[in-house]
């Protein structure tokens, strides 16, 4: 009985703290409001452009497997209804474009 | 003859004969336009007339009438720079957008005039303000009104050197009769100088007119590099632009300054020292070599 | 073509000439609570409303320019992102935050584009749609300024000292729209030489851009080039809004500030 009392001490503070940590990244949406679970391709989206800020450090055999992943979202992308097409098409543009332009200029620099 | 042969109606030589006519006057008319045929009036008889610039924005019947604003007052106590870079008026009248509402937050007139600021030790009196009755308003908004401003060009210029047309600004710096400030607390950004920019000479698009040299360092001093660059001249390669004398003429280029507050245009050996004598439109009274 | 027509057009074409060119006068400068206004008008009259303006002030003080123009999607040109009300209301573009939920600095951001609003509640969308009318905001341009670091041109505001100081926080990362990243590793300072001689060397810090805008923002829709030296960025180009000027124009620090980027001491 003291041990769940613990464990649930324990576990509310963390919570807690993690909600704290929230608060520093901005606007923040009410409880009700969190993300609705994630589509398959909304999901590789994340996983392929969160990764932009790393491109330099990349491999240029890593990029080309970016850049193809990004060109397997495209024909799904292009599925969607017409808001979120004109969003997510910018939107990977500019991410496809910066792995692109990275590649490019390693490709040179071994030139 | 053309309206005639128009409304008569044309057989097919006759409107080839209209073509030419029309193609000859385009290109005639071009050529003038482009040509340095064109010359430079004079400015106004009166040199307290040359430099005033007319801001009817807002001369709506009932309201307090337009502003008279006189260049030569303000330029023997500030540099171009400070007005035209610093607190950011336009070179056209009317091109600022100013307006009592502007001035009153502090921008324009009210960079200076809010009653606040003192220059020779007295405050400058506050533009638009709410206080102000009917006679302060007249100060500025003086168009048609005698008897209202303070300042007298001719017992404000009594000391100053005089040129050819007016006062010599640059001599009555030279000479610290006028010490123009370059800085305003709270408005002027300090920044470290940009080198000055070589003279050079400017060979002219006609070969029958005399090459003109230019002072980048002269007009530096006062204008520093923001006043010209890159609105009036934009930083094309040399040659690229031709400044013509209409352009000039028309206030473009050289014509923003020169012909509405700086030397006119009409005294053609200022800008090409090697024009003959009579190029001159008013006889120079002391000889001025560059 | 009737007579009429070609001696008008004979006429007009020798009397304008050099009356159109732009060049050789010196241009309006925007008031500091006016620049980095952008007038968006796509939709907006064709549906009787007064076309949007979007003021970058307010907006950048609290966001950076990647969560906009990257996360969001925002084009950085008027007009080409091609906003719709329907977007908006979808909760994407401007509806990310102004849905009437999300929370900025404690208050809730009110809805744009709600289909609730019926057509005589009007005064609930000039609030955006308010070119040429006079509209309340909630912020104010000179006690928002009032407390900040000055600084020449633009907003008149030493926006990058702002943040130094603590007295701006331009948030990073949008939750539900922003992926998250890890931190950027920086990228070098580097100098450029000017063609020009006489003119200081420019001294360009990357890590100063890539704090506010990461690499998406520029590359490679803006500056393309890949090996140094092989493009030329003339002024030319910059002030017409190419490379540079697509920011240093209209809404970050204008080019007409030279020493700012042109710092160094000239060389021999």
């Amino acid at each position: 009985m003291f041990k769940a009392k613990i464990i649930t001490v324990l576990l509310f503070i963390g919570l807690a703290g993690l909600r704290g940590m929230r608060a520093n990244q901005g606007p923040s949406l009410p409880a009700q409001q969190a993300a609705p679970a994630q589509e398959a391709w909304q999901k590789e989206f994340d996983e392929v452009c969160s990764k932009t800020q790393d491109a330099m450090t990349f491999s240029p055999e890593e990029l080309a497997a970016l850049i193809q992943r990004c060109d397997t979202l495209l024909p799904q992308i292009e599925k969607l209804d017409d808001t979120r097409k004109k969003v997510y098409m910018g939107r990977l543009r500019r991410c496809r474009g910066l792995y692109a332009y990275v590649l490019d200029s390693k490709r040179n620099e071994k030139k | 003859m053309l309206m005639c042969s128009i409304r008569k109606g044309m057989r097919r030589n006759e409107r080839g004969l209209l073509l030419l006519v029309l193609a000859c006057e385009v290109l005639l008319l071009g050529n003038v336009a482009s040509a340095q045929i064109y010359l430079p009036a004079a400015p106004p008889e009166q040199p307290s007339d040359y430099g005033k610039v007319i801001l009817d924005n807002s001369s709506a019947a009932g309201g307090p009438g337009a502003v008279v604003f006189d260049h030569w007052l303000h330029r023997s106590k500030f540099t171009c720079r400070l007005c035209h870079v610093d607190i950011g008026f336009a070179m056209q009248a009317k091109a600022t957008g100013i307006t009592a509402d502007t001035n009153r937050r502090g921008f324009h007139c009210g960079a200076c005039h809010d009653g606040r600021k003192s220059h020779d030790g007295k405050i400058i009196f506050a533009s638009c303000s709410d206080a102000g009755k009917d006679e302060r308003c007249a100060r500025c908004h003086s168009l048609g009104k005698t008897g209202v401003r303070k300042y007298a060009y001719r017992s404000y210029t009594a000391k100053f050197p005089k040129g050819v047309y007016g006062v010599d600004w640059e001599a009555a710096e030279e000479s610290g009769a006028i010490r123009p400030v370059d800085f305003l607390e709270g408005v002027s950004v300090k920044r470290t100088p940009l080198q000055s920019r070589e003279d050079f000479s400017v060979t002219a698009h006609y070969s029958w007119v005399p090459d003109i040299g230019f002072s980048h360092k002269k007009h530096s001093v006062w204008n520093g590099c923001e006043v010209c660059h890159p609105d009036i001249f934009p930083t094309t390669k040399k040659g690229t632009i031709h400044y013509s004398m209409f352009l000039n003429i028309a206030g473009r280029y050289c014509g923003a300054c020169h012909g509405k507050v700086a030397f006119p245009l009409n005294n053609c050996q200022r800008c090409h020292p090697s024009a003959p004598i009579w190029a001159t439109r008013d006889r120079p009274t002391s000889a001025r070599p560059e | 073509m009737n007579k009429t027509t070609f001696v008008v057009l004979a006429l007009i074409l020798t009397f304008c000439g050099h009356t159109a060119a732009q060049t050789g006068i010196k241009k309006k400068r925007p008031l500091p609570y006016e620049y980095g206004r952008v007038i968006i008008n796509n939709y907006s009259e064709k549906t009787n409303l007064a076309p949007v303006v979007f003021e970058h002030w307010i907006h950048r003080a609290k966001f950076t320019c990647r969560v906009c123009h990257v996360d969001i999607g925002f084009a950085m040109k008027a007009g080409a992102t091609d906003i719709r009300a329907a977007d908006n209301a979808r909760g994407y573009y401007c509806g990310a935050c102004h849905n009437g939920k999300t929370l900025s600095e404690g208050k809730t951001v009110f809805e744009s584009c709600s289909r609730n609003v019926a057509a005589k509640d009007a005064k609930t969308c000039e609030r955006c749609h308010s070119l040429g009318k006079t509209v309340k905001t909630d912020y104010d341009f000179f006690s928002f300024s009032q407390p900040l670091p000055k600084e020449r041109f633009g907003n008149g505001l030493d926006w990058e000292k702002s943040e130094e100081l603590g007295l701006i926080k331009p948030v990073s990362f949008l939750a539900g729209v922003s992926i998250q990243r890890r931190s950027l590793s920086l990228q070098n300072d580097f100098t450029l030489n000017p063609t020009v001689a006489g003119m200081p060397g420019i001294i360009f810090s990357h890590k100063k851009h890539t704090v506010w805008n990461g690499c998406e923002l520029c590359h490679p829709e803006i500056f393309v080039g890949v090996k140094r030296g092989t493009v030329k960025y003339t002024m030319v180009d910059n002030f017409q809004g190419k490379f540079c000027g697509a920011c240093h124009n209209t809404v970050a620090f204008p080019l007409t500030d030279c020493q700012r980027c042109h710092s160094m001491p000239v060389q021999p």
